[in-house]
């Protein structure tokens, strides 16, 4: 069972902020996604190619360079920047 | 007791595409930091990757010009590791299926390294490490790399430098990656071990990391392999590590040892769908794959008479082999062409890089023009060679230099008559001849040169003066 605490820990890795109001929510979806996630082990293993159960092949792209985005836009979900540069500071 | 070395190599190459492998941004090297990016390369969730196209081709024709088997099928692997130069905290990779595999490079001694595999995969950013903290540039994430794996067949800090050489060479060559070490587009790793000479066993290795100069590589191989001898010899062991090489010191150091060596926890990209390659697109390429330089090499010696030193010079760089091979087409002497080449032109062409580039103001056929007249007995060498001196200043054709009457040439009488003429107008280089100054001779036969203009023959003249005087 996934516990509001696991919820809360998560966020806090993710750099996400959940409002007290929406955890009970969260904590039943997080439980719902990873029970899903549990019905693999009861699949069969024999005969089946796990690796490309699609089918598809070679979805390419040319090589025709497009415009890359502003700086400013790149750099606007970083915790910190400095000249122009993502910034990992020095952990304490 | 005598050791002997035992190493591999892992080299990553950036491929010369104009895009990175699975967005558009440019590949440019340089610009400022953070400004070749988008939501793919710097990782952001939501985003997906789609592969170059070009990247396969490029992968594939280096597979080909090492002698790989090419894998109609191959797919794309996500390799797990935390460091701030990957946005994803993956790398994306090849794992369990490679484009390419077994190959070989053969050096000049007839021995093959062999390569186990070639993989496509992304670069990592650049991290800048200032007052303890970290600075990220995002520009040259994502850019392709292949990965060359060779078996450890390199016995000696020579075969080393030559197989890196040669990759280097064969890789410029079909056009697929500048190489430039200087710059980061090619970077090795090296596995050294060391054992008793004529054993068979493999002893603990070590990894030396990202190495970007061939003469860093050959010193450092040189240091490990002595400090590994040394450890041994005093009753110790090897410790299986990772090593940065610091080319300052001359020293290797560690970076982290066997007990944090990376679990990737590799697994298929379920972004990135199966690549498919058939054995007709396999083929196509084949076809794009030029003729090799050792094999030009081996070509001119035979066809041409070359020496062999004349034909490794000539064959090394693309351009200067193509403008050979055109300049020599139809003419009795190509040893005339490759001689002009290496003389006249290499001198105004002094880096690697003016080589590589090649770019000089007369054509091949131009330069066709003049050697075809040397064939004719036209034109003598000595003025071929400044006449071609003035073509290479001015970009201009022969014919604007040495006019129909220079190129009559000179019949007896004339050549005859000129000697005569530096006879009467030396008297003391004949007396000085006369008495035993064998140089004086020199002089009058400079005289003649110069009076014809170049035209006369320099031995036709001695002849003959010899036998005015004599
Ligand atoms: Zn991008």
């Amino acid at each position: 069972m996934v516990t509001h605490e696991d919820v809360i820990a998560i966020a806090r890795l993710s750099k996400l902020y959940i409002p007290e109001e929406e955890l009970d929510a969260m904590t039943k979806a997080m439980d719902d996604i990873i029970k899903f996630a549990d019905t693999i082990n009861n699949a069969s293993e024999k005969g089946v190619e796990f690796d490309n159960i699609n089918n598809l092949s070679n979805a390419f792209r040319e090589d025709e360079v497009v415009p890359s985005y502003d700086r400013e836009e790149i750099l606007s979900n970083a915790n910190d920047i400095d000249e122009g540069h993502f910034l990992v500071r020095k952990r304490v | 007791m005598k050791y002997e070395m035992v190493a591999g190599f892992e080299t990553h190459i950036e491929l010369a595409t104009n895009t990175k492998i699975f967005c558009s941004c440019t590949t440019q090297f340089g610009g400022d930091p953070n400004t070749h990016c988008c939501p793919i390369c710097i990782g952001l969730p939501g985003t997906l990757p789609k592969l170059n196209k070009q990247v396969i081709k490029y992968a594939i024709m280096a597979g080909l010009a090492t002698n790989c088997e090419i894998a109609n099928i191959s797919k794309m692997d996500r390799k797990n590791y935390c460091y701030p130069d990957l946005p994803k905290a993956y790398q994306i990779s090849q794992y369990d299926k490679p484009l390419c595999e077994h190959g070989y490079v053969q050096l000049s001694s007839g021995k093959k390294i062999r390569l186990t595999r070639i993989h496509i995969e992304e670069d990592a950013g650049k991290l800048i490490h200032k007052r303890g903290d970290t600075y990220v540039d995002y520009n040259r994430g994502g850019v392709p790399l292949i990965e060359i794996v060779s078996e450890p067949d390199i016995r000696s800090v020579e075969e080393a430098k030559e197989y890196v050489e040669k990759l280097q060479q064969i890789m410029r060559f079909i056009g697929i990656s500048d190489c430039k070490m200087q710059e980061g587009s090619m970077r090795c790793d090296v596995n050294i071990s060391v054992r008793p000479e004529g054993s068979d066993k493999l002893g603990t290795r070590t990894e030396i990391k990202n190495m970007n100069s061939i003469t860093f590589i050959g010193r450092a191989m040189e240091y490990e392999f002595q400090r590994q001898v040394d450890l041994i010899e005093s009753g110790g062991q090897v410790e299986q590590q990772t090593l940065r090489y610091d080319d300052a010191t001359n020293t290797t150091s560690s970076m982290r040892g066997k007990e944090d060596a990376n679990d990737y926890r590799y697994f298929r990209d379920p972004d990135l769908v199966t690549i498919s390659v058939t054995d007709e697109e396999i083929d196509e390429l084949r076809k794009q794959i030029p003729e090799l330089l050792f094999q030009k090499a081996e070509r001119y010696v035979q066809q041409f008479g070359m020496n062999e030193k004349d034909a490794a010079n000539i064959s090394k760089y693309r351009r200067i082999a193509e403008f050979f091979e055109e300049a020599s087409e139809g003419v009795k002497t190509p040893k005339n062409v490759s001689n002009f080449i290496i003389g006249q032109i290499f001198r105004r062409l002094e880096t690697e890089d003016d080589k590589e580039k090649f770019d000089i103001s007369i054509t091949a056929q131009q330069l066709r023009e003049l050697v075809k007249l040397i064939d004719d007995g036209k034109v003598k060498n000595n003025l071929a060679k400044s006449t071609l001196e003035k073509m290479l200043d001015t970009g201009k054709s022969v014919t604007e230099f040495i006019t129909e009457s220079d190129m009559a040439g000179m019949d007896e009488g004339m050549l005859a008559e000129l000697c005569k003429k530096a006879v009467e107008a030396n008297p003391k280089a004949v007396s000085d001849y006369k008495a035993g100054k064998v140089k004086a001779l020199k002089s009058m036969v400079g005289f003649v040169m110069k009076e014809s203009r170049g035209k006369a023959d320099a031995s036709a003249a001695e002849a003959k003066i010899l036998e005015l005087i004599g």
